[in-house]
């Protein structure tokens, strides 16, 4: 029998794409907070928006004139420009926990604020004006996005919208078309090191296979491929009772910190192969208003020794090989999905992406800076790739632009529940799934009958 | 402490400030000693100016005046919380077309008018002091 053989000849090389990381906007180390308050991200959005949706809006009906909300005449038809704001009763306030009626109020918390009363108000900054109609549906729309209207005044007051007009998907730049081989890029999300869901066999397998210790020579030839690696969000879980502002006793406090030096422990091995990129979620140890810096290095002390290493920023956007990427930890969508309904996560997405905001209800009831020259989330250029971590289910679709724009939509599951990763390919961005289980063997005993 | 009825009026100053917050008219075109967003001209300008209580703030001269105006200008956005400049670059970059001088006479005048940033207690004494 021949020993084994380590065949120190056939090193398969990795394949190696170019990567920018485009996450400047989101980056807030030079913000000064002045006291400002939200009414500053309010008019940057509108503003941008509705310089846009105006030159859009000559094609859209060139015969209908356009007016401020407090230029609105009874009976006119016309066009207005402004910020949607949905009146939900159910939405939480902090106002209820000083009602008198307490005992009414529910105190549980429903995952969902609609209601069938909930009515919509286009605001500018002349004036507000309520909207009436079949046309537009409250459950479709949230706070925050900016859309033209057609319509005209009531004798009511309200104004009855007759059609809707989104600003639609951004332009897109063609990748460039080089010698299209087949590289992927593998994204996890919700990965929750150190919680009680994460079977960490099922995390160990996933980085065995990606840095290409498992299978055989096809295997790791295909493994080979694999470019880069995305963390969504949600990569650590530590334990809430830790966190809860008390001091820690001493055995406590390696606790606290075990967690994420199991993560860095395995993102050193990921790293020492691959080009990964880590964002933070709503449980890592991360700020919490969007949009979240990233995760700092001093966490990280094994993986930030690899150049390979970038933390980056929730929101995060980013070109390979001409491909841009653009996705969050899934904190904007969770938001959606409280307070309007769709079919699934990848309508939201799309919605998003129609509207042109990648979260717009930020910052109404999803936590922001108060930028006062910008506001980062606003999608100028149409992503080829579009991802949004920590879902409850694997998703994708190719979305359509009216321009042809093309953009393949991702929502990746928690890697905790479901095992899954998910690939996509930078040739044709084509998805696929990855999944990794790790079943307890049974012990057969001569003794079953 | 008796004062006679002839000190009341500079005692008790109760003067409404004249120029007051009127309805802004649109307009693109602005210049540095014509803010027509409030509809003002030159020389109700000055006439205010010689009139206005000296006792408002250290730096009030005629440029604080137009600055003023400039602070109160809807069009420009929301002013609270963010230094002269950084909302004249914000109206600039959006394209609203802000008075073309006044960048110079911000740069100019240091360090206040830069950097200093119109607080709610600027806007307070602004609309309801003389």
């Amino acid at each position: 029998m021949t020993a084994m053989e380590i065949d120190t000849e056939k090193n398969i090389q990795r394949k190696h794409s170019t990567y920018q990381s485009l996450d400047k906007t989101f980056d807030i180390q030079n913000e000064i907070y002045r006291g400002q308050q939200y009414s500053q991200i309010y008019f940057a959005r509108l503003h941008t928006m509705r310089t846009l949706l105006y030159s859009l809006v000559t094609h859209w009906k060139p015969h209908v004139p356009v007016c401020t909300v407090l230029g609105l005449e009874e009976g006119k038809e016309c066009i207005i420009v402004g910020t949607l704001f949905k009146h939900m009763q159910l939405k939480p306030c902090v106002l209820d926990e000083y009602s008198k009626e307490r005992s009414a109020v529910p105190l549980v918390k429903p995952h969902n604020f609609m209601h069938p009363d909930d009515h919509l108000v286009l605001e500018d900054e002349s004036g507000r004006v309520k909207l009436g109609g079949t046309v537009l549906s409250p459950s479709t729309y949230v706070t925050g996005g900016v859309v033209a209207l057609h319509g005209k005044e009531t004798t009511a007051g309200d104004f009855l919208v007759l059609d809707v007009f989104e600003a639609g998907l951004a332009p897109q730049i063609e990748p460039q078309l080089k010698s299209r081989e087949d590289k992927y890029v593998v994204f996890i999300s919700g990965v929750s090191v150190g919680s009680s869901t994460l079977n960490p066999l099922q995390f160990q397998l996933l980085v065995d296979h990606i840095t290409g210790h498992l299978g055989d020579e096809q295997e790791q030839g295909i493994v080979a491929e694999i470019v880069h690696v995305v963390f969504a969000g949600n990569s650590v879980e530590i334990p809430l009772g830790l966190l809860n502002g008390q001091n820690l006793a001493s055995k406590d406090q390696s606790r606290v910190s075990e967690a994420v030096q199991v993560l860095d422990i395995l993102l050193s091995q990921i790293a020492a192969g691959v080009s990964v990129d880590i964002m933070p979620g709503s449980n890592d140890p991360a700020n919490f208003a969007l949009p979240q810096q990233p995760l700092n290095r001093c966490l990280f002390p094994g993986s930030r020794t690899f150049n390979t290493f970038n933390s980056c920023t929730n929101p995060h956007c980013f070109e390979l090989d001409g491909v841009r990427f653009l996705g969050t930890s899934g904190q904007n969508i969770d938001d959606l999905k409280k307070y309007s309904e769709a079919r699934d996560e990848l309508e939201f997405m799309e919605r998003t992406l129609k509207w042109r905001h990648l979260a717009p209800t930020a910052p109404n009831t999803l936590g922001c800076y108060p930028f006062t020259d910008r506001d980062p989330f606003l999608i100028e250029s149409c992503p080829h790739v579009y991802f949004v971590g920590n879902q409850d289910k694997y998703g994708t679709r190719i979305l359509e632009g009216s321009e042809g724009q093309m953009v393949r939509l991702i929502s990746i599951p928690k890697f905790c529940n479901t095992g899954l990763a998910v690939v996509l390919n930078l040739r044709n961005l084509e998805c696929h799934t990855l999944s990794f289980g790790a079943q307890p063997s049974t012990l057969k005993t001569f003794n079953d009958a | 402490m008796a004062t006679t009825p002839s000190n009341m009026k500079g005692f008790y100053r109760l003067k409404k400030n004249r120029s007051g917050i009127t309805k802004p008219t649109s307009s693109k075109k602005s210049s540095l000693h014509l803010v027509r967003s409030l509809g003002s001209d030159i020389t109700q300008l000055t006439a205010l100016i010689s009139h206005g209580s000296p006792d408002l703030k250290d730096y009030h001269d005629n440029h604080e005046e137009l600055m003023r105006q400039f602070d109160m200008n809807m069009a420009y956005g929301p002013c609270l919380g963010m230094s002269r400049l950084a909302r004249w670059e914000r109206a600039q970059r959006l394209g609203l077309n802000p008075p073309i001088g006044f960048e110079g006479l911000l740069k100019a005048e240091k360090p206040l008018a830069v950097v200093g940033c119109t607080t709610a207690a600027d806007l307070n004494q602004m609309l309801f002091l003389t």
